[in-house]
């Protein structure tokens, strides 16, 4: 499938992480563009990152939503502010959306109040943040669950509000860890539904997340990044392999013979890791 | 009936009827037993019903309301001092303050009662603040726990929506968890319920419950202590209901 590659919208150079002098993460690059498809509105980026359980996924996502500053290196996102084509700024707190494993929400705010907070920093009026709101809420099937709080929601409700509660705070991109970890075969289908309408809703949406799960991941990335032990140590984790699937020619397509190579050849990677 | 017995077994609520229902009659006899002999170590029912009597010829309900309005006083102050120095704990230079209020409970009361009435020369307002100082030490302790067992989540999520150091703490910490802040004054009450009966014997003429048990004892009325001891348990009792069922009608989503 025929698309072209226009701005850096994600560059990570050599980060290396870690806490209290522990090193977790060593030079880890990242470097993704904001990708158009002929024919396609908004095509969105999606990458996965896969490694084994206490491999520095859960680490490398706290540096990529600026909780956690790099001990080296440095991460630079597009700086959608600006006019001016691939300008970059330094990744700060708050510029990339996080949905932990919990679908951690305000306990004491309602799903709407969640909205409103989330928009609060927008100049737009009071009437067309209630308008934009209910769009999402519509859109994402939670508007009858408007005036329940977190608790009161199920999962699936809980994951939609925080996707939605992200993308409503100006998010383009938003990090999703472990969104399929539990669910059954009919979540996930309402997943993968969510991540498209992420992607379609702005070509600059990017959908980072991790998963245990190589097939999915091969079957919905457009590029996937393994995270491991490099040969020979134990000390820290790297990039051990990246898989560019659009240059490989298996992004947007069904999954098929491609997909599986590629689901065998990460398998062996992460066992030797 | 071995599931009586069983650790951790679930029961039907006709068997935990039965259950409560036989430690009542276990009570009763056990109390009723004490009345044969010479020695007796409690009073009869019949006194304890006369104690009731005395009690309420005398004013039961004034000297409630006595109680009641010492201890709300108290716990007001006590809940402003401590949320300031609780919610002052998530600031670096201010967290050593909180953690020394709350090794202060350790001290002796007389130690602090001895201190404060020094200071104080209202008898009125040495017992308020004995019961606050109490309470503030304990309340400060609980609040403290409350904000650490904040999981570090919350505070990552408030985080990536861009929320500053301080809007954190007004969402996440106050507003987000005003309904543990009830929990733990309901917690904290039963100290101040407690020490009431100590404080009030500061001042006679002020009344209470507490002037009443040491007037009883004094007497050496048995029947009405143990009256007294059941009306303040119950009064206890009732006031923890009430802050457990405002904590829930409040706070919708403070389904614990």
């Amino acid at each position: 499938m025929s698309y072209r590659e226009l701005d850096t919208i994600l560059y990570v150079d050599k980060i290396s992480v870690g806490y209290e002098g522990k090193t977790i993460l060593k030079d880890v690059s990242i470097i993704e563009k904001n990708i158009v498809r002929d024919g396609h509105d908004s095509t969105g980026q999606t990458i996965a990152v896969l490694g084994r359980s206490g491999r520095g996924k859960s680490t490398l996502f706290k540096a990529l939503t600026g909780l956690v500053k790099p001990m080296s290196g440095q991460i630079l996102i597009s700086d959608m502010a600006t006019e001016v084509a691939d300008d970059a700024k330094i990744l700060a707190e708050g510029d990339v959306g996080f949905v932990d494993q919990k679908y951690t929400l305000f306990r004491h705010k309602t799903v709407y109040q969640i909205c409103q907070y989330a928009l609060r920093k927008s100049k737009t009026t009071k009437q067309e943040k209630d308008k934009l709101i209910t769009e999402f809420l519509t859109e994402w099937g939670l508007l009858e669950h408007k005036n329940k709080y977190s608790c009161e929601l199920s999962g699936g409700q809980r994951q939609r509000t925080a996707i939605i509660e992200q993308m409503l705070s100006s998010k383009h991109f938003m990090i999703l860890d472990e969104p399929f970890s539990g669910l059954d075969v009919g979540n996930i289908e309402k997943v993968k539904t969510s991540f498209q309408k992420i992607l379609d809703a702005d070509e600059y949406n990017t959908i980072i997340f991790s998963t245990h799960d190589i097939r999915l991941a091969a079957e919905l990335a457009d590029s996937i990044y393994i995270i491991g032990n490099p040969e020979g140590t134990t000390e820290y984790s790297t990039v051990l392999k990246h898989y560019d699937l659009k240059k490989m020619g298996l992004a947007w397509t069904p999954y098929g013979e491609g997909h599986r190579k590629v689901v065998a050849d990460i398998k062996e990677i992460l066992l030797k890791s | 009936m071995k599931n009586l017995i069983k650790p951790f077994q679930e029961l039907k609520s006709t068997s935990r009827g039965t259950i409560m229902l036989g430690w009542l009659i276990a009570i009763l006899t056990f109390w009723t037993l004490n009345m044969f002999g010479t020695s007796h170590m409690f009073p009869t029912p019949t006194q304890v019903i006369h104690g009731f009597g005395d009690l309420w010829a005398e004013g039961l309900v004034v000297h409630i309301v006595s109680s009641i309005a010492l201890c709300a006083h108290a716990v007001f102050l006590s809940v402003i001092i401590s949320l300031v120095i609780a919610y002052s704990t998530a600031i670096p230079i201010m967290k050593p303050v909180g953690t020394f209020i709350s090794k202060l409970r350790y001290l002796p009361l007389t130690g602090i009662a001895f201190y404060l009435a020094i200071i104080i020369n209202d008898a009125r307002s040495l017992q308020v603040w004995v019961l606050v100082v109490f309470m503030t030490t304990f309340l400060t302790t609980s609040l403290i726990q409350m904000i650490q067992d904040i999981p570090k989540e919350e505070l990552d999520h408030a985080k990536t929506l861009g929320c500053n150091r301080w809007e954190i703490l007004w969402e996440v910490v106050i507003k987000g968890r005003l309904d543990y802040v009830l929990e733990l004054v309901r917690q904290n009450l039963a100290i101040v319920w407690m020490m009431l009966v100590t404080v009030e014997s500061i001042l006679a003429a002020a009344g209470g419950m507490g002037f009443l048990i040491k007037n009883s004892d004094k007497l050496g009325d048995n029947g009405r202590v143990i009256a007294l001891q059941i009306i303040i348990v119950v009064v206890g009792l009732s006031l923890d209901f009430i802050i457990t069922k405002l904590r829930k009608l409040i706070f919708r989503y403070s389904n614990y």
